[in-house]
């Protein structure tokens, strides 16, 4: 019997129960890697990558030959030295492209699906709110964490495995906890933001822009206020995450004079905000769960 | 329902409790609706909704804005109700929404698409919500887009399709998890008449042949009549009509279908003369009137006085649009009834 004539079967297969978010998330990278935008802006996250490889080796095979002439000059350098400062301005560096990856995966996760009436679809399975939510969230986080923590500590592995004495290991033994907190710290805002945008605009667009106006009106805002109070300046949200960043990697050039606490009332109070719209917009689709 | 019991775990002897837990009495009802009161701010979607579905083709019919939809709706657990009961399987909702939406698909009314995915794979991506694991769903996901009749192009984005084709691929994505119930809200929404008799021609099938139970919405009554058994009329809020279909149109008192041959001229003005009246159809089928307690026997005199032979004759039935339109009339009647009137006016009297 030809396929296109066969009739309606029943599923005698199994279904899962539980992890229902991850189903969201693998779709969500299926289609972004189908994306050619998005695939242009993940090898654009790469080229710091290349330079800071090629820095760690350079800069841990020279070191090894004294001799070497050029290895004094490469240590006089401050700048390319392997220290806690290179990771903390690797993860900061990174940070554009963070924000401009998320935007391009993340502006129309949740405004297209309202837009094409796919909440009813994805409602009604057996899937709750949170499930959705988690799933986009997720979506965004992995792909930040990809572009900053993953490479941070493929860096300091790399410079680990060159370098390999105590002196080195008592170096960096702490270095991943910083990495994973300030890059957390730059991911989760940045995808919480753009998932926010997402909810309260109608298109991929608008959101996207929406995105943009905000932390542009935001640093215009911070920067007029520092005139008033220096310590208003935790109101310009890149570099509020900065001054936490400079306190995780016990960095001691501040580049603006606030506390780094407030910065971190400040992130969190803008993460909680931007989870309330998010979680208000979709949970208004289903009231059941 | 046979309910497995380990009979190592059972501290109490094996008694009438556990025979009664393990062979219920009755099995419970799939859609069971007590009293469901929603609003939508002032406006009152369904006034007191009671109803139990337990199988068949349901017709849920209504003209727009009665409260189809919003009565779905609640099904799913997608509008948040103001009092009554909703249990479904025989769990309630919204306790039990997930395990409810486990064994119920549902295509809404309103037009769905994911403009950069091929069908394939937003039905792929349905199933695996549903939480098959990858291969089953794409397996599934062919599966049931070559049941709806979605050929090759379903490996086409679906921005390109056209209104009959993003309707199969709703419908398809409804089936991809094998419900025991359907919920279609307007299913033959744009279609041309050609898709919509394939359609309902497969929802037809899905319940009779598959056991599936279907609940169909619509405000098209030759829909209900195509696929259901038994329909459900809805008018501003309130269930106005409940019955098998069968029952419904029953045979209208004084109308009586007949065609005959020979003198027909003869015999008609006999009867306009008896005081008789009729209409001739397109079919060339007379409806006559008769009048009062006038029996059917003497249609026949007349016919054998005039040497007219009687070669067909039928009550007519009344349609289904007919008690459609009745009873929407009777709610209109019931809305402004004088029960209702006094039942206001003491309340303006005492405010005055």
């Amino acid at each position: 019997m030809p396929i296109y004539h066969q009739t309606y079967r029943s599923f005698d297969g199994t279904v899962r129960t539980t992890g229902r978010w991850w189903a969201v998330v693998t779709h969500e990278f299926r289609v972004l890697a189908k994306s050619r935008p998005f695939l242009l802006m993940f090898l654009m996250g790469y080229p710091q990558v290349l330079l800071r490889v090629l820095q760690i080796v350079a800069v841990d095979t020279l070191a090894s030959n004294k001799n070497n002439q050029i290895t004094q000059m490469v240590q006089s350098v401050m700048s390319l030295k392997i220290t806690e400062g290179m990771f903390f301005d690797f993860i900061r560096l990174q940070a554009p492209i963070v924000f401009l990856a998320t935007i391009l995966a993340g502006a129309g996760m949740i405004c297209d699906d309202l837009r094409h009436n796919l909440m009813d679809v994805y409602f009604s399975k057996a899937i709750t709110w949170r499930d959705y939510v988690v799933g986009k969230l997720m979506t965004l986080i992995i792909i930040g964490m990809i572009f900053t923590a993953v490479p941070a500590m493929f860096l300091l592995l790399l410079h680990n495995l060159l370098a390999p004495s105590m002196q080195t290991i008592h170096d960096t033994y702490w270095l991943p906890v910083p990495i994973l907190a300030f890059s957390t710290l730059l991911v989760v805002p940045c995808a919480l933001g753009v998932l926010a945008s997402s909810a309260l605009f109608s298109s991929e667009r608008y959101s996207a822009i929406g995105v943009f106006m905000v932390l542009f009106a935001d640093l215009i805002i911070g920067q007029s206020m520092h005139r008033a109070n220096p310590q208003l300046v935790v109101l310009a949200f890149p570099l509020a995450l900065n001054r936490v960043g400079e306190e995780l990697f016990f960095v001691r050039r501040p580049m603006v004079p606030i506390s780094w606490e407030a910065s971190i009332v400040f992130t969190v109070v803008v993460c909680l905000a931007a989870f309330w719209a998010i979680c208000r917009k979709v949970k208004r689709a289903e009231v059941a769960t | 329902m046979f309910r497995f019991i380990n009979m190592r775990r059972c501290s109490a002897p094996y008694g009438v409790r556990q025979l009664a837990a393990a062979f219920p009495a009755e099995k419970p009802c799939l859609i069971e609706i007590r009293d469901l009161k929603i609003s939508y701010g002032d406006t009152d979607a369904l006034r007191g909704v009671n109803c139990s579905i337990d199988g068949g083709s349901v017709g849920l019919l209504g003209p727009n804005g009665a409260g189809k939809s919003t009565l779905l709706k609640a099904l799913l657990g997608f509008v948040r109700v103001n009092s009554g009961t909703v249990s479904m399987f025989g769990m309630a909702m919204p306790k039990h929404a997930l395990d409810v939406r486990r064994r119920l698909g549902y295509m809404p009314e309103r037009e769905i698409v994911k403009p950069k995915e091929s069908a394939v794979s937003f039905l792929t991506y349905c199933g695996c919500l549903s939480g098959m694991n990858r291969i089953d769903a794409m397996e599934r996901a062919h599966e049931v887009l070559n049941y709806v009749g979605v050929d090759e192009n379903r490996y086409r984005k679906m921005e390109t399709y056209s209104t009959g084709m993003c309707q199969r691929v709703k419908f398809a994505q409804a089936l991809i998890h094998d419900p025991q119930l359907l919920l279609l809200d307007e299913p033959t929404s744009g279609l041309d008449p050609e898709g919509r008799i394939e359609m309902l021609e497969l929802i037809a099938e899905l319940g009779r042949k598959r056991g599936i139970t279907i609940l169909l919405s619509t405000h098209l009554l030759p829909d209900v009549e195509h696929v259901c058994d038994r329909v459900i009329m809805i008018s501003k809020g309130r269930i106005a009509v409940d019955g098998p279909i069968d029952e419904l149109m029953i045979a209208r008192e004084g109308c009586i279908e007949i065609r005959v041959r020979d003198n027909e001229k003869g015999f008609l003005d006999a009867l306009v003369s008896r005081g008789f009246s009729w209409r001739r159809l397109q079919t060339g089928t007379i409806n006559l009137t008769v009048p009062v307690s006038t029996p059917a026997r003497a249609i026949f005199e007349i016919a054998r006085n005039c040497g007219t032979q009687v070669r067909h004759f039928r009550a007519v039935h009344q349609s289904l649009e007919e008690v459609f339109i009745n009873a929407i009339s009777d709610r209109n009647g019931a809305e402004k009834s004088p029960g209702e009137q006094t039942a206001v006016e003491p309340e303006l009297s005492t405010a005055n």
